[in-house]
């Protein structure tokens, strides 16, 4: 199992400025599925309908689902509402 | 303006700013002697949305990646129309009737200056990763919804 940091930005901010999932593996995929059921251990499962919507980014580069972390750090935005 | 991020171009100055963005002295970015008009937009914040009050919002910003997309964004505007341009956004609180945007473009007839403008405010909105925390007047908070950049 594998130790990733997710930091939170948006509505994830409620949870903190970042908590820690464990992983089987590191793709993007196997984080968010984790991120999901980190949401209903802590009683913050209203949160997965945004996290289905938000996208995980390692630095600045935006990640799809298939490919895989090279770090142990993600940062995790939900929609964004600038303006 | 006192930006904590910002990034320039050969036509374009883009950044961010903690609290609300200054309104004045906008135009002294994109003065050209060659541009004879200048367009400019300011986002403000307003008492009220879908129905509830409200007396501030909190901006929550990713700095690397919203100075990124910002940069990008201005690019991509400056491909489209013969302007110069600049963009801030806030991070941070901003009351009721402050600016948490600003936009001015310069460009040497009227159409490409205002075309520009009202297409970085559209594109700001779906692209940049910043997020509003909604405040009420009795401190009540909300995150608002948005636009999801996710791709697959």
């Amino acid at each position: 199992m594998t130790a990733i940091t997710i930091h939170c930005l948006g509505a994830f901010r409620d949870l903190g400025d970042c908590f820690t999932v464990e992983t089987s593996d590191v793709s993007v995929a196997s984080i968010r599925a984790a991120v999901s059921r980190h949401l209903v251990e802590i009683n913050r499962s209203d949160l997965d309908g945004v996290l289905k919507r938000s996208v995980f980014a390692e630095g600045e580069e935006l990640l799809k689902d298939h490919v895989t972390v090279s770090g142990h750090e993600v940062s995790l935005l939900p929609p964004v509402a600038g303006g | 303006m006192d930006l904590f991020a910002r990034n320039e171009g050969e036509r374009y100055l883009c950044g961010l700013i903690d609290g609300p963005c200054q309104t004045s002295d906008l135009d002294v970015f994109v003065q050209d002697p060659a541009h004879g008009a200048i367009a400019q937009f300011f986002g403000v914040v307003r008492n009220h949305n879908e129905g509830l009050s409200a007396a501030a919002v909190d901006y929550d910003v990713h700095p690397e990646l919203a100075l990124k997309a910002l940069s990008e964004l201005c690019l991509d505007v400056c491909s489209d129309y013969p302007v110069k341009l600049v963009m801030i956004h806030s991070r941070g609180l901003v009351r009721v009737g402050e600016a948490s945007v600003v936009i001015a473009a310069s460009s040497a007839h009227r159409k490409d200056a205002l075309g520009a403008v009202s297409d970085a405010i559209d594109q700001l909105k779906i692209r940049v990763p910043i997020w509003k925390k909604e405040i009420g007047p009795d401190d009540e908070q909300r995150w608002l919804d948005g636009h999801s950049l996710r791709k697959d």
